[in-house]
Order: structure tokens, then C-alpha cells, then sequence
């Protein structure tokens, strides 16, 4: 099946420096691609070539098996993109929001004043319909980014950080919505700082560290690719403290992360085997790999 | 040619119904200045200063000088309409408000957005225009002003084309200046010089102002004007004024591209 979106070997350098690498990922119908790293990894530059906002030094980007170095324009009639900052415009009411961004996609849209309706609906914008977007909450600023992305009826949606500063309520909300728009076949890439909402939203993941993919799957697969099996938490104040430093070094796991006087070792099955006879008498908790994990791991790396 | 071609492509007429839209809505303040800026210069230029000038020499005649400011105010609402739409509207659209960002996410390219800021500006200089012309009409025919404004209506393509490259001007310094604070630069070492040094309310006969006034589009819209206004040589102007223009939309709207692109999108 030929995937909604393809990236391939895309590059770019900002500033004279190469800031994507290499990147290759795809998107399938009713699919949520997690795109993940730590700050400086490549994720917005990365997402900004793929809607187009940038274009790829090298690589190629194809939605639905055009190519959109050839024809952008009409790639872009699929596509909705939800930025990190809000970009609503503030010139306009909530609902003229709705109607002004409906202008800029042709062919135009059939039935609009239809659509501009239910999507207030859908997203809880219609008691705010008539108000200016800065009046209202971060949450429903949020919900209307969305909606803005979403007038159109594109087929792929890319939201960057979508839950950014939002209090757990609201982003519970997005997190429904964005479940509910999957169900409905829509594609979505989605990056985010919070790896509970990466591990609950996503399908796939792309992890990215220094502008190269360095992880692909799904969570499972990729917290087993990158990390191990197994996470041993091991207080730093322990008598054993010396000994467990060096052989973590002899392991090639000195990038170990101390976090709250613990240090969080990714530990494969054979590696704490090894940790286990290595130190019989000493108090450690095993307990399963989480995307924080890896997080952590990139960033320190 | 590709950056031209984007002037006509229907993502630019977009951005200028957006704009057109915001202004539209708030038109009862919008369109005071235009039709009470003209009232007022010639209040204070022509009636007050004027009762001490009374006549000026222009080109060997002698012409009333509210006559003589009456071109001028029209050039000078073209060069400041144009130069303040695509200097501050435009900065705050893209640096404060995220407008332009918005729009980039759509079908629409930074291209269009700059053509979009582009032609709004001429468009709304163009409405300014024909407000502050239908006050000097309106002062013709109470016999403020000795002015034939029988032609003027012609002048409006020149003044639209005029304006286009005023707005490039103007967002040559919206991807220069590093934040709002800065816009007094050009404003004063630049804007205001030219809209005042370039004939629009008195003559300049200085050997140096007269050479330095050849290239510039300012004073020849001013004395093309003048010339269909008062009566005189207006065609050598007004070509000088359109060829001008045109020298500077082909040099500043390619280069806008390439440095509002490093700006907004980093490239």
C-alpha cells in the first residue's frame, strides 16, 4: 500500500549547519507518527519541510505518491498543520478564523459554511464563535488551531507539540480529539515533548537525535531497539555506588542517567544478568523501559 | 520570471481579500486620514503659509501655491500610504500578529504573501488617492483651488504602479530591521526626506536636488501630477515616474523574496 507520506534522505542545513540529516519516515492512513528528541534534534525542521513550509536540500517528500518537489500546491490541498506558536489570525473572530483560512486552499471548499459549523461544534468552539482568539483559553486556542488545519478536510494533519503549557484537562481533550480524527482514516505526525502522550497517541515512532533517525516502530519495538528490555534503578549513594560506575563504563553505558540520586540503567536482558551476578548483595529495582528513558538518554547522549 | 508570475497566481489576490476584509471592516476610521490629511495640509500649507507664498514659479509660470501643493499631497499619500502599509502593517502582520506564518501553512507561499503585502498596499494607496482627489475636487468647485482634475482619473494605473514599488521599498526595511524599535530609521533618515525633499510642497531648483531628483520616482509622480493638475509637461514625468518604478519593483521584490525568506522561514 502506497503510504499517505514518504520522506526520503531528506537534508537541511540552517545557518551552515545540518541541522536534518538523512531522514527518512512514512505516514499511513489512520496512522499517528510520533516524531521524537531532544531540543536541537531536528523534529520542527524536519516537520516544516514536510508541510512544505521549507524545502529539502537534498531528499525527496511524496504525499500519496506525488511528488511535492514537483507540485506543492496541490500536495498542499491535503495537508493541515497545526503549528507550534499560535498562527490563528487576530484580525478575525473564532469563526471568520474558520471561514479566512478556507481561502487560502483551492480547489475551494464545497459546503463551507456547513463545515465551518460543525467544526465549532466538534471542538467546543461554538460558545466562542464570536470572540476574538486571544480572549480565549490556552486550551481552546489549541482546539481552534486544529480546527483551522482541519477546514479543509485534509487528508494528513501534522501537530507540532499540540499540548505545549496546556493543563492536563485540555490535553486530555486534544488527545481525544486526535484519537477521534485517526479512527476517521486521517494520517497525523505528531511531535511532542511528553512521552506519555507520544506512547498513548502513537502508532509509530521516529525517534530522532543530531538530525538522523535513530530509532523507528512502534514504542515497543523502538524502546527495545534503543534502550533494552529492562530499566534497573540503582540509588547513587549505594556502598557498591564505585563499583557499579566502573563497570557501567566497562559496559559502554557511562551515559547512564542520575535523576534524583538514582541512576536509571537501559539494561538488555543478557547485560542485567551480567549486573545481577556482578552484584549479589545490592538493593535495585528492575522495572520496564518508558519513552522518558529513552528521552533522557538521547539528551544526555 | 517565476517570482513575477506569483503576482498573478490567485494565492496573492487571497492575501489581499484578507486584508482588504480587515480594513473594510473598521473603513469609517480607516478612511479618515485620506480624506482629512489633504484638508489639512491645505489648511496649513495653502491657506496659511500659502497666504504669505501666493504664487510660486514652476517651470518658467507663475502657479498658485495651493495649486502647487495639490500634486504634491497626491504623490505624498502615495509614497507614505504605500511606504507604512508594507513598513509597519506588514512588520507587525509578520513579526507580531503570525499572520504571514498562518498563511504559510496553507496553499499559499511566501511569494504570494509578499505580492499579497505588495498589492494591498498599492490598492489601499490607490482608495487614499481617489479620497484625497475627491477632496481637492471638492475644493475645486469651491474655488479654493485653480486645478483641472479631468485627466486625474488616468493617473490612477501610474499611482498603483507607483505605490507597488513604494511597498517593495518598504518591505526592504521589514526584512532589514532587526525589531519595531528600530522602524524610526528609515522612517526619518529615509521616508520622510524623500516624501518632503521631492517637490511634493515646494520646488527645488538646486542644482544637486535636480540631479538627484532624476531617479527619483517621488518627485516625477509629484511633477507628473503637477503637470495634469496646473497644466504643463506631465508625459515626460509620468513615464519617468512608471519606468522608475518598474526599474525598482524588478531589483526589490526578488530581493525581498530572498531576505524576508532567510527571516521568516530561515532560509
Amino acid at each position: 500500500m502506497t503510504p499517505l507520506l514518504e520522506a526520503r534522505h531528506l537534508v537541511k542545513s540552517l545557518g551552515g549547519r545540518r541541522v536534518v540529516d538523512g531522514v527518512d519516515l512514512q505516514c499511513h492512513r489512520g496512522e499517528v507518527l510520533g516524531l521524537l528528541g531532544p531540543n536541537g534534534a531536528g523534529k520542527t525542521t524536519t516537520l516544516r519541510m514536510l508541510y512544505g513550509f521549507l524545502r529539502p536540500d537534498e531528499g525527496s517528500i511524496s504525499f500519496d505518491g506525488i511528488d511535492a518537489g514537483a507540485d506543492l500546491t496541490r500536495v498542499k490541498r491535503h495537508l493541515g498543520v497545526c503549528t507550534q506558536d499560535d498562527t490563528f489570525d487576530g484580525d478575525f473572530t473564532v469563526e471568520q478564523n474558520l471561514r479566512i483560512v478556507a481561502r487560502y486552499f483551492r480547489p475551494s471548499i464545497p459546503r463551507l459554511e456547513p463545515r465551518v459549523h460543525e467544526l465549532l461544534d466538534r471542538f467546543g468552539l461554538r460558545p466562542y464563535a464570536a470572540m476574538r482568539p486571544e480572549a480565549l483559553s490556552g486550551g481552546f486556542k489549541r482546539r481552534l488551531m486544529i480546527a483551522r488545519a482541519l477546514v479543509h478536510t485534509p487528508r494528513l494533519l501534522f501537530l507540532d507539540e499540540p499540548t505545549t503549557g496546556l493543563d492536563p484537562q485540555a490535553r486530555m481533550a486534544v488527545w481525544d480529539l486526535v484519537d477521534g480524527l485517526r479512527a476517521e482514516g486521517l494520517g497525523i505526525v505528531l511531535t511532542t515533548h511528553y512521552m506519555d502522550e507520544a506512547e498513548r497517541l502513537s502508532d509509530a515512532l521516529t525517534v530522532l537525535a543530531q538530525g538522523r533517525v535513530v530509532a523507528h516502530g512502534s514504542p515497543k519495538v523502538v524502546l527495545g531497539d534503543a534502550l533494552g528490555e529492562h530499566v534497573v534503578v540503582v540509588a547513587t549513594a549505594a556502598a557498591e555506588a564505585a563499583g557499579v560506575g566502573a563497570w557501567l563504563a566497562r559496559q559502554g553505558l557511562d551515559t547512564a542517567v542520575g535523576v534524583l540520586g538514582e541512576w536509571h540503567l537501559p539494561l538488555r536482558a543478557e547485560t542485567l544478568a551480567d549486573f545481577a551476578r556482578t552484584f549479589p548483595g545490592l538493593r535495585y529495582e528492575v522495572r520496564a523501559p518508558t519513552l522518558d528513558d529513552l528521552f533522557l538518554k538521547l539528551a544526555v547522549a | 520570471m517565476r517570482w513575477l508570475a506569483a503576482a498573478f497566481d490567485w494565492q496573492s489576490r487571497a492575501v489581499v481579500e484578507r486584508h482588504l476584509r480587515v480594513h473594510m471592516r473598521n473603513w469609517y476610521t480607516a478612511f479618515l486620514p485620506p480624506a482629512l490629511e489633504p484638508v489639512t495640509s491645505l489648511l496649513a500649507f495653502g491657506l496659511g503659509l500659502g497666504s504669505y507664498v501666493g504664487v510660486l514659479a514652476w517651470h518658467g509660470r507663475e502657479v498658485p501655491y495651493l495649486s502647487f501643493i495639490a500634486a504634491g499631497i497626491l504623490a505624498y499619500t502615495t509614497f507614505m500610504t504605500a511606504m507604512f502599509q508594507s513598513l509597519y502593517a506588514a512588520f507587525i502582520r509578520m513579526h507580531f500578529q503570525k499572520t504571514w506564518e498562518g498563511q504559510l501553512t496553507t496553499q499559499v507561499e511566501l511569494r504570494h504573501v509578499i505580492w499579497g503585502e505588495v498589492l494591498w498596499a498599492a490598492l489601499l494607496t490607490t482608495i487614499y488617492v481617489s479620497i484625497v482627489a475627491a477632496v481637492l475636487t471638492v475644493c475645486r468647485l469651491l474655488g479654493i483651488l485653480q486645478i483641472s482634475l479631468a485627466w486625474l482619473p488616468a493617473m490612477l494605473p501610474v499611482l498603483f504602479v507607483a505605490a507597488c514599488a513604494f511597498s517593495a521599498i518598504g518591505l526592504l526595511f521589514t526584512a532589514l530591521i532587526p525589531t519595531i524599535d528600530h522602524m524610526n530609521l528609515p522612517i526619518f533618515l529615509f521616508v520622510l526626506p524623500l516624501a518632503l525633499f521631492s517637490g511634493t510642497y515646494f520646488p527645488l531648483e538646486h542644482p544637486v536636488a535636480r540631479a538627484l531628483n532624476a531617479i527619483n520616482p517621488v518627485y516625477h509622480l509629484s511633477e507628473g501630477l503637477r503637470g495634469v493638475l496646473v497644466g504643463g509637461g506631465a508625459a515626460v514625468h509620468l513615464l519617468a515616474a512608471t519606468a522608475l518604478s518598474a526599474l525598482l519593483l524588478a531589483i526589490l521584490v526578488p530581493l525581498d523574496m530572498r531576505l524576508l525568506s532567510r527571516r521568516v522561514l530561515g532560509e
